[in-house]
């Protein structure tokens, strides 16, 4: 059988002298691949690939990995309860901690600015949030914020240009905020009710200086406006922003989705007056909201895609213009906007090997 | 945690999954009476709005029914995930009877909302479920084992999956399997349950564990083993929970004894199955794990007990729930605090009465006191476990550098593979995504150009490949920067081609020539009263004046000005004047421009049309010193008078002028930069441009404009989120003060993965933010109080850690006595970017310190009426200027202007050496050139030497190198002889000045900086001196200040004439 298709892939790969994938001789029932490099997406495959496997020897899943301000880092979480953070520069990797201090799985972990020294923070579903600290090389728990009746789902510090602030949602419903106040001490305002059931995501705006940095006086702090993004099991997507007495209101409601909000992401900064958040839902739908006009505040989504499946995740590049999505088949694709607006399929990171696998673009045609 | 109520006593059923909105269904249940004893009955639908927070359901509708049910499901049948409302709700009546309702219609306030109703049951129908693989099969079951099975596209002839079951009895529960679509079950309160196969059309096994005290209350499949069922018992005396495998089904797999009374109901969620509620006679809600027997959560409820449970399957934390106080709840099983909700209740309640006085007694009412019990209870745990939809399997997030960090859990394929499964599953991956190979490959291409200097091959690939005209001109331009003569080329880019010009010229000569009339022969002197004898008669009186009038008068031009020539330059001047007033001919202005030398005029006031001559006027003809000013002047017309066309060619104009900044403030106006290629596109230019100017005029071209250093710096961001690191430093803009740059550079140093030794790592570039609160000092006391309001944050693993963080800004007296403690560390500190990092050969290194500058050769036939040995003038103003503009800031530290507040550490020492290259890096070349450009007459320079090398200048004075030793002999033999045979005092000083200015001239020898061509000339003239021959001295001195850079040659050049004149005037 395997021979046969073999025979019979052959044709295939004269025609077009790029080598086929592997899979495609071994699957017995016959299925026509497309050879990736001919089929318009050029050398889709090289695109993306591997340079680093890390074996986190998490004793469960994983359910989150961030790498470090620089990307020489690499902090992973599990439900195992454990975080660890790994040495990963110039391809290796080197366990560099192995935190235990939460009583649950942990669902996410997040990298301070490096300008606040090496911290990271964690959350889990024992309530709590922990903020980790290196001290002399060594990692150590430095704050415990206890303040959820529920998991903690997501955590994210707002741009280092607001000091050390960092935003939790839980599933029970609310949201609070995490201000470092010198000396080891932390305020908490909490943001209750803010997603009924719970808070899934949360996400901070970047931090948009009215006018050029260059035109603001030196020593001057300039008036920044706090706002960040939150997803929740309402279905909803919320941006909050901080009044001028400190407290956070909700500002806008955006609805599309039809089901749980799983993230949301706000896209960083590329010096361009437009806003942009991506997010993802339990009905497989992936958004990407715009707002061309900080002031009218008024926000317009464009579907990305529509997944067969939960999609999990969404992160965007540094540059803004890529967008890394996590879908519930445990696929990975990358998307771009196209000089005509609309949001295409640039790669699918199967397994972390860079590969557009036939049956994407099938789903792809099958939707369109 | 309960989210919603609502005041009911009625069966409940769920909308579909697919239905968004989230509905509940009510029918008014037939098995209790409320105390009102009424029979009435209605279906009603509500809406679950979570973003809602009070407790209230939202009604949608309210049909009143002649019938009261004994079950009530919600199929999706024909349901399309478009519409609002679908599917069908099936209700099971009193009398037998199965009824189809469209709930849309019901939303719709339709009279018939009725479906089809078939009433073959001949006793209550208390068990119906939907098939999930073709919904439109349903099974009933009811009295005497019937069982009917439903196709709801024929409603009217129900199916039997086979025999009825003997005794007759009742079913109370049935159930379709979850894996496999033609298995059914059912069950009846006597605690059998028998599984029908419908293709065998036959029960197939029958499962009872004979105690006769299950009575079946419900039925579950397993979600995702096809052979597991769960069965509850409603008898006190078995509160049990029942968990069958069929392949084993002689008596159950585990039994669940978590309940004290009768089970009344169960629900087993579909979205993870280990979560099984029931509940009990005991009124319990109980959350377990039917797989363990664990249970993992209690639902905080009342006292009254639930006769029905139902998941939501669409939201898999909510369930509803109905009790016998006639009320139906709506929980999630996330926990949380309700005391929001509670509150919102207690107010509801209170300005329900209107005011706080309701009955009039003159007391206000207490406000309610909830009581203390309750407010201990109001945070409700979640779930012991995490239910299987929070954890998350698969994600993949950016990071710098373009990395692309994943992860995922593979589906354990079964329960037996399991463990080796683990052992391959939690591996993260990190890869490197790159989407813009061409643009990385151009990049490559460039900085391969850079590296190996091969400015001339980069400019003709580029050329070869251009796509437009446009594209090609601009290569050539840049082309030509890094040739000889490159006015001329750019001539002949513009399309003048001097020897074109000189043969067009020499053929109309040639034949002019031929018509000459012959001289030699008489001629008479006319004195006659007409003009001619006019004219003759001021010749003759030697009254130019008149005769150049009378000339003009008679329109004879040419004799006018031949005549004004004979009459001296000031008659000559006004005779040029008057004539171009006269004339109207086309180039007159043009002539006008060049005899006047206004380039200026050209440049102002041509038609924008005409922009290739105007530049190729200015090409030709303007002084070095104002050439630059005029292209740029011509690239701003272009720029801003032209069309989008002649825009473009403000490029150019710029190009010439060596101006990088406008060139990019041009690019950028008319090219959509935000795209890679086009920003390379952009860069490329740019960049060898900027080599071009670095190299032609050995200028200080690290000093980079706010916009190129933005464009730079765009530029790197991309390269880096491409993965190219280094390539990235490499481009990155070296001298700068601004913020962003100086934290990507970091960031890009970082990344590279160097070796930071122990976590000690560099100082980062960041303003450390002072924290809102709790900050006593304000920020301008930041010298006040340097030593702690300025200190960055401390290195990493550095410093002995104070009790929680030492944050910049605080005033905590822990970290201002711990400082002075670790000067020690401060030493080892590595400076931020020290040389070594940077790759060598950048595109903006500085020039070398020693380097001779590259002067253009000049040929020696070309003759352009002002020299030009430097095409491309300083685009940033000069240097010099500049440079004492920088000056006064150049000692202090860079924090003065930035806002970058820099370390006043006790240490001090070592943290001036992080500073200093960042501040230095762009002086050394500025430093090192008032010695090459200083000049007598530059008093800029001057002062700048005075103040920063004259100290030093006198000490490391090096020698004439021996090849121009013979031109200070020579020079000072010669001044020595003059001053031996002059006589009168004033030329002795003369000659002693001189002798004293021509230091500069042996100063520059030793320096080595002057051009070739100068210090040839210059041997030229000693060795005509040698010859005594003076006057050809004179010549090749006039050859020399023609043709070579003013500046360069000011100082000493005029003595030298001087010397020149006087020694041949004295004959020596």
């Amino acid at each position: 059988m395997r021979e046969a298709v073999l025979t019979w892939c052959v044709p295939l790969e004269l025609l077009c002298s790029h080598p086929l994938p592997l899979s495609a001789f071994l699957k017995t029932q016959v299925k026509l691949y497309t050879c990736r490099a001919c089929a318009g997406k050029d050398e889709m495959g090289k695109m993306v690939s591997v340079i680093n496997t890390v074996d986190t020897s998490h004793e469960d899943m994983i359910h989150d990995a961030q790498m470090d301000y620089y990307g020489t880092r690499l902090a992973t979480c599990s439900s195992d309860r454990s975080v660890k953070i790994f040495d990963v520069r110039n391809g290796g990797q080197i366990l560099i901690a192995d935190l235990r201090g939460h009583e649950g799985p942990v669902w996410q972990v997040a990298w301070a600015h490096p300008m606040y020294g090496n911290i990271l923070a964690s959350c889990s579903y024992d309530r709590k949030v922990i903020i980790w600290r290196e001290e002399n090389g060594t990692w150590e728990k430095s704050h415990e914020h206890a303040g959820h009746d529920s998991s903690v789902n997501s955590v994210c510090w707002a741009p280092h240009d607001y000091g050390l602030i960092l935003a939790c949602g839980s599933s029970d419903g609310a949201i609070s905020l995490l201000t470092y106040t010198g000396e080891g001490q932390w305020e908490v305002k909490k943001i209750n009710n803010a997603h009924t059931i719970g808070c899934n995501a949360v996400s901070w705006a970047p931090a948009v200086v009215p006018g050029s940095l260059i035109d603001q006086p030196s020593g001057q702090k300039p008036n920044y406006i706090k706002r960040f993004a939150s997803g929740g099991c309402d279905n909803l997507i919320k941006l909050w922003k901080e009044e001028e007495d400190g407290q956070w209101k909700e500002e806008q409601k955006l609805e599309a989705h039809s089901d749980w909000v799983r993230d949301v992401a706000w896209a960083p900064s590329i010096g361009l007056p437009t806003s942009t958040i991506a997010s993802c839902s339990q009905d497989g739908r992936v958004f990407i909201w715009t707002c061309d006009d900080a002031s009218s505040n008024t926000w317009s989504p464009k579907l990305l895609h529509k997944f067969n499946d939960v999609v999990w995740h969404v992160s965007w590049s540094i540059t803004a213009n890529i967008l890394a999505v996590s879908g519930g088949d445990n696929k990975v694709t990358l998307w771009k906007e196209s000089v005509d607006g609309q949001w295409v399929c640039i790669s699918d990171v199967n397994k972390g090997q860079g590969s557009v696998s036939a049956s994407v673009t099938e789903g792809q045609q099958n939707e369109q | 945690m309960k989210l919603k109520e609502v005041d009911r006593t009625a069966m409940q059923a769920w909308s579909p999954a697919q239905n968004h909105p989230i509905y509940l269904a009510t029918g008014t249940s037939a098995q209790q009476l409320d105390a009102t004893f009424s029979t009435n009955a209605s279906l009603e639908i509500f809406e679950l709005d979570l973003s809602d927070p009070s407790l209230d359901m939202k009604s949608c509708a309210t049909f009143s029914s002649s019938h009261r049910y004994h079950k009530l499901i919600w199929g999706p049948y024909k349901m399309d995930s478009k519409g609002d409302v679908s599917g069908v709700l099936i209700a099971g009546g009193e009398n037998g009877n199965i009824i189809l309702y469209d709930p849309s219609k019901i939303i719709a306030g339709d009279k018939e909302v009725v479906i089809a109703q078939n009433d073959k049951h001949t006793g209550p129908v208390r068990a119906l479920d939907v098939n999930i693989f073709q919904t439109n099969l349903v099974a009933s079951g009811a009295n005497e084992s019937e069982i009917y099975i439903w196709d709801l596209n024929n409603f009217a002839t129900p199916m039997t999956p086979g025999a009825k079951t003997q005794p007759p009895e009742d079913i109370s529960c049935i159930a379709w399997n979850r894996q496999v679509q033609h298995i059914l079950a059912s069950a009846s309160p006597s605690g059998r349950a028998t599984v029908w196969d419908l293709r065998k059309n036959e029960p197939i096994i029958k499962v009872s564990d004979h105690s006769n005290r299950m009575h079946c209350s419900g039925l579950a499949w397993h979600p995702d083993v096809a052979t597991q069922m769960v069965l509850a018992s409603e008898d006190d005396r078995l509160p049990v929970i029942q968990m069958w495998d069929l392949r084993f089904a002689s008596s159950p797999l585990r039994v669940l004894e978590n309940h004290a009374r009768g089970i009344l109901a169960i629900a087993w969620s579909m979205a993870d199955p280990e979560l099984l509620l029931s509940c009990g006679k005991d009124a319990k809600i109980l959350c377990s794990n039917p797989n363990t027997g664990e249970v993992l959560y209690e639902l905080p409820t009342n006292t009254q007990w639930c006769f029905d449970i139902q998941w939501c399957p669409r939201n898999p934390a909510v369930l509803s729930a109905a009790s016998f106080d006639g009320r139906i709840s709506v929980y999630s099983i996330m926990g949380g605090s309700t005391d929001g909700l509670r509150q919102k209740q207690v107010d509801k309640l209170s300005s329900s009465f209107g005011n706080l006085d309701p009955f009039g007694t003159g007391q206000p009412l207490p406000p309610l006191q909830i009581p203390q019990q309750t407010a201990q209870h109001s945070i409700v745990l979640p779930l012991k476990k995490p239910p299987k939809w929070i954890r998350r399997p698969v994600g993949a997030s950016f990071s710098f550098g373009g990395k692309l960090v994943t992860f995922e859990n593979v589906r354990m394929p079964s329960h037996q593979g399991a463990e080796q499964q683990q052992q391959q599953q939690h591996h993260v991956f990190i890869s490197q995504v790159v989407t813009e190979k061409e643009f990385l490959s151009r990049s490559d291409q460039l900085q391969q150009a850079v590296q190996s200097q091969g400015f001339i091959s980069y400019c003709q690939k580029k050329i070869d490949a251009s796509q437009t005209e446009f594209e090609k001109n601009v290569w050539s331009f840049l082309k030509v920067n890094f040739e000889d003569d490159s006015r001329g080329k750019y001539l002949e880019l513009l399309g003048y081609r001097k020897e074109d010009l000189g043969k067009k010229h020499i053929k109309e000569e040639k034949e002019e020539s031929e018509f000459l009339p012959s001289s030699g022969g008489t001629f008479n002197i006319s004195v006659s009263g007409d003009i001619d004898g006019l004219i003759t008669q001021a010749l003759l009186t030697g009254n130019f004046e008149s005769a150049v009038d009378l000339c003009l008068h008679d329109n004879r031009m040419a004799d006018a000005i031949i005549l004004a020539i004979a009459g001296g330059q000031e008659l000559l001047a006004r005779t040029q004047k008057k004539y171009f007033a006269k004339s109207q001919s086309k180039i007159t202005r043009l002539i006008t421009a060049v005899v006047m030398k206004n380039w200026k005029e050209i440049v102002e006031s041509c038609d924008l049309k005409n922009w290739r001559e105007a530049l190729a006027a200015v090409l030709t003809y303007a002084k070095p010193d104002e050439f630059s000013a005029l292209c740029d002047l011509l690239g701003t017309r272009l720029e801003n008078e032209g069309d989008s066309l002649l825009q473009t060619q403000a490029c150019l104009c710029y190009i010439c002028a060596g101006n990088v900044e406008k060139l990019v403030a041009c690019w950028t106006k008319a090219q959509d930069g935000s795209h890679p290629l086009s920003l390379q596109d952009l860069i490329e230019k740019v960049v060898i441009l900027r080599k071009a100017v670095q190299l032609t005029q050995a200028m200080d071209t690290s000093t980079v404009g706010v916009l190129l250093a933005a464009k730079m710096s765009q530029y790197a961001n991309l390269l880096a989120a491409q993965g190219s690191i280094a390539a990235a430093l490499a481009f990155l803009p070296d001298n700068t003060n601004q913020p962003n740059i100086m934290q990507l550079r970091d960031r890009l140093c970082r990344a590279q993965g160097e070796p930071v030794a122990g976590h000690e790592s560099p100082k980062i570039p960041y303003e450390k933010q002072q924290l809102p609160k709790g900050r006593p000092g304000p920020v301008a006391g930041h010298h006040q109080m340097p030593r702690v309001q300025t200190q960055q944050y401390y290195p990493h693993g550095e410093n002995p850690p104070p009790p929680g963080f030492i944050m910049h800004g605080n005033v905590n007296p822990n970290a201002a006595g711990q400082l002075p403690t670790s000067p020690g560390h401060m030493h080892t500190q590595v400076p931020p970017y020290p040389q070594p990092q940077r790759p060598q050969n950048g595109w903006n290194d500085p020039p070398a310190l020693n380097r001779v500058p590259k002067k253009k050769k000049m040929p020696e036939n070309f003759m352009p009426p002002v020299p030009i040995t430097s095409p491309i003038m300083n685009p940033l103003g000069d240097p010099q200027s500049q440079m004492l503009q920088q000056q006064p800031s150049a000692p202090v530290p860079l924090s003065s202007q930035s806002s970058f507040p820099q370390p006043h550490l006790p240490g001090g020492q070592p943290f001036h050496g992080v500073q200093q290259p960042l501040g230095q890096t762009g002086m050394p070349p500025s430093f090192s050139k008032p010695n090459i450009e200083g000049a007598p007459g530059a008093p800029i320079g001057n002062t700048f030497q005075h103040v920063q090398s004259l100290p030093t200048k006198k000490i490391t004075k090096k020698p004439i190198p021996d090849e121009h030793l013979i031109l200070k002999t020579t020079f000072e033999d010669l001044i020595q002889r003059c001053l031996s045979s002059a006589t009168d005092p004033q030329t002795k000083r003369k000659l002693d000045d001189a002798s004293k200015r021509l230091e500069f001239l042996y100063d520059k020898l030793r320096e080595q900086t002057l051009s070739p061509t100068i210090t040839s000339g210059l041997h030229n003239i000693a060795r005509s001196i040698e010859t005594r021959n003076y006057s050809e001295g004179l010549t090749m001195h006039t050859h020399i200040v023609s043709t070579s850079n003013f500046s360069e040659t000011s100082a000493f050049m005029p003595v030298l004439k001087v010397v020149l004149t006087q020694a041949n005037k004295l004959g020596v």
